[in-house]
């Protein structure tokens, strides 16, 4: 392997002073999407002001009147990745209807409120003289891209996002087919980002099989990647790029308090001991693919 | 009206109101900064610590949520004494309240050893954790046996001049036995409960759901059955109990208090609500006028059998 530019340094990451704020956002405007996806606007200018592309919300899926009265169900706060910002005082978060805390946040309606806490975690590092950036969504992955795509090309960098999924409808957002030509996703091409979009039930190949096989002009442009998705879509990321790309991966992991605490949803960490363990919720979600221990990663 | 006094005390320890956060839940006291002011609760109790720093249990998954509660099976994961003494509580320090750490380790000696290196420093006194179900040695190992909590417990008092504060399992056939042998050894209060051994299963997979196979139940769920041990323990020894289990609102504490705990510690449900301790203050507070009561010490123990 040639040797690479030397990609950002991890140990240089520390955890960053935390702009941490717990509010009611009244919800403004639900919609549903594709593949029994929601998305909900909701309206936190003090967490949109500080917010970073990569960061969280901890919502409380009941009534924030009801606090006082334990649910039976959906007890703990769910996290849901900030999806995008909405100018003045909005941010959007996507999911799938799916478990408890998703069927309650889908039968929200316009005015309700939520109990959010947030902007939590580390979200992506991009650098200042970014020129070119590859981001790489699997499936529901997609959520927090707009945000990014958008932090990206206001930085006039390159953008290009490669998305992967089991079937069309597995993603939240509409898939475009053209007679002739890849398909692609018409939302983030209108952003201004090289879209390509592969599903294992048409093209029948993975989003990793592309990032492969264009490596070389993605390192030819000197490219960041960021990436989003399931595990084994990361670790095969991590394999491919190590010693040519910086990568930097999303996690995602069962969490309890969401700040650091309870150390519920901790992931391998590369150290000299190959003991350690970081959290997904506070060192984390967005950790450079070289600081996990990906051997000793749970699939 | 006049103001209500929430003070309570804890043999040598005073409180000025009976709400802690129980230990485990708040980490080691600045991860949720800025969420509340917790300088106004009457306690916080840190999360446990060991001699040597601890791993914890395999990841994926250490929680899992359950009706009305939650699973975990942390393992008591933690920097170890050290950097706790160099890091963590300095800037634990900064909450102006009654600071209390909590200990653990395989043998009385380790127990002994981190309670002597916590003497000089400001904690207002040192929980001892011989309750944890997550970890294979020491934990409840301890906990469930007379003899061996009283052995720690012994060790702990003659390493420290601080409070002592045994944290009790539920998961005995007699917790009255437990606690007695607790007192015998020197324990100044006793704080309970820890959670309850249980075992989630993932059906589709055949297999549980924690990666540790079993853990400890917290949250709402146990509350009764927390409430039912603080009754027999606080009427059967002359120690004064830190009631804990599910407690989510001031009712759910104020059941705790009339049955014999002179505080109580809020675990679970700060998840939910980082001010749920100032919730149930506020609501024990309004307790006390509805009831036109003076103290919240006239509450304690106060339940009236049928």
């Amino acid at each position: 392997m040639s040797s690479p530019e030397v990609p950002p340094q991890p140990e240089c990451r520390k955890l960053p002073p935390r702009d941490l704020l717990r509010v009611q956002a009244p919800i403004l405007e639900t919609a549903a999407l594709p593949g029994d996806h929601r998305r909900l606007l909701l309206q936190a200018p003090q967490i949109a002001a500080v917010a970073h592309p990569g960061q969280f919300l901890h919502i409380w899926p009941h009534p924030p009147a009801e606090i006082d009265r334990p649910p039976c169900a959906a007890l703990l706060r769910r996290p849901y990745s900030i999806s995008r910002l909405r100018p003045p005082d909005g941010l959007e978060i996507l999911f799938r209807v799916r478990g408890a805390g998703g069927r309650l946040l889908a039968a929200k309606t316009d005015g309700d409120l939520l109990d959010v806490i947030g902007p939590l975690g580390r979200g992506f590092s991009l650098r200042p003289d970014l020129r070119a950036a590859v981001v790489i969504a699997g499936g529901i992955g997609l959520a927090p891209v707009p945000f990014l795509l958008e932090a990206i090309l206001a930085r006039g960098a390159r953008a290009i996002l490669l998305v992967g999924a089991a079937s069309d409808d597995a993603i939240p957002y509409p898939v475009e087919r053209p007679r002739a030509g890849r398909a692609t996703l018409p939302d983030f091409a209108a952003l201004g980002a090289d879209v390509t979009f592969v599903s294992e039930s048409v093209e029948g190949i993975l989003i990793s099989e592309v990032l492969e096989a264009r490596l070389d002009e993605f390192t030819g442009l000197g490219a960041d990647v960021f990436a989003v998705g399931p595990r084994a879509m990361l670790k095969r990321l991590a394999q491919i790029t190590e010693g040519c790309l910086s990568l930097q991966v999303s996690l995602e992991e069962r969490m309890a308090c969401g700040l650091g605490a309870c150390r519920s949803c901790v992931v391998p960490a590369r150290s000299d001991d190959g003991k350690a363990f970081v959290t997904v919720c506070r060192d984390g979600p967005v950790f450079y693919a070289t600081e996990i221990d990906w051997e000793r990663l749970q699939p | 009206m006049t103001a209500t006094d929430l003070t309570v005390r804890l043999g040598p320890l005073t409180l000025k109101n009976p709400v802690l956060l129980a230990s485990g839940i708040f980490g080691y006291g600045d991860e949720f900064a800025g969420l509340a002011d917790y300088s106004q609760l009457g306690a916080l109790v840190l999360k446990t610590i060991t001699r040597e720093p601890r791993a914890g249990n395999p990841p994926a998954c250490r929680t899992a949520e359950t009706p009305a509660g939650m699973v975990n099976a942390i393992g008591l994961e933690n920097v170890g004494l050290e950097a706790f003494l160099r890091d963590k509580l300095p800037l634990a320090l900064a909450h102006d309240t009654n600071l209390i750490a909590s200990i653990a380790g395989d043998t009385p000696e380790d127990f002994a050893h981190c309670a002597a290196a916590l003497d000089s420093t400001p904690l207002a006194a040192l929980e001892i954790n011989i309750s944890c179900p997550n970890v294979k040695h020491g934990g409840m190992a301890f906990g469930v046996s007379p003899e061996a909590s009283a052995e720690v417990v012994s060790a702990v008092r003659a390493a420290t001049t601080k409070p002592i504060i045994a944290k009790l399992t539920p998961n005995v056939t007699d917790i009255t036995a437990i606690a007695a042998a607790c007192q015998r050894a020197g324990a100044d209060a006793l704080s309970l409960t820890n959670t309850f051994s249980a075992m989630v299963i993932d059906v589709e997979k055949r297999c549980p759901l924690l990666a540790a196979n079993t853990g400890g139940l917290s949250g709402p769920a146990i509350r009764p059955a927390a409430v039912y041990r603080v009754f027999q323990v606080a009427r059967a020894v002359d120690l004064p109990v830190i009631g804990m289990g599910g407690i989510w609102n001031a009712s759910d504490a104020l059941e705790f208090i009339l049955a014999g705990a002179s505080a109580v510690a809020i675990g679970t449900a700060l998840y939910a609500d980082p001010a749920v301790g100032h919730r149930v203050l506020a609501g024990l507070r309004d307790y006390l006028e509805r009831h036109r009561l003076a103290t919240i010490t006239d509450l304690i123990g106060s339940l009236e059998l049928h």
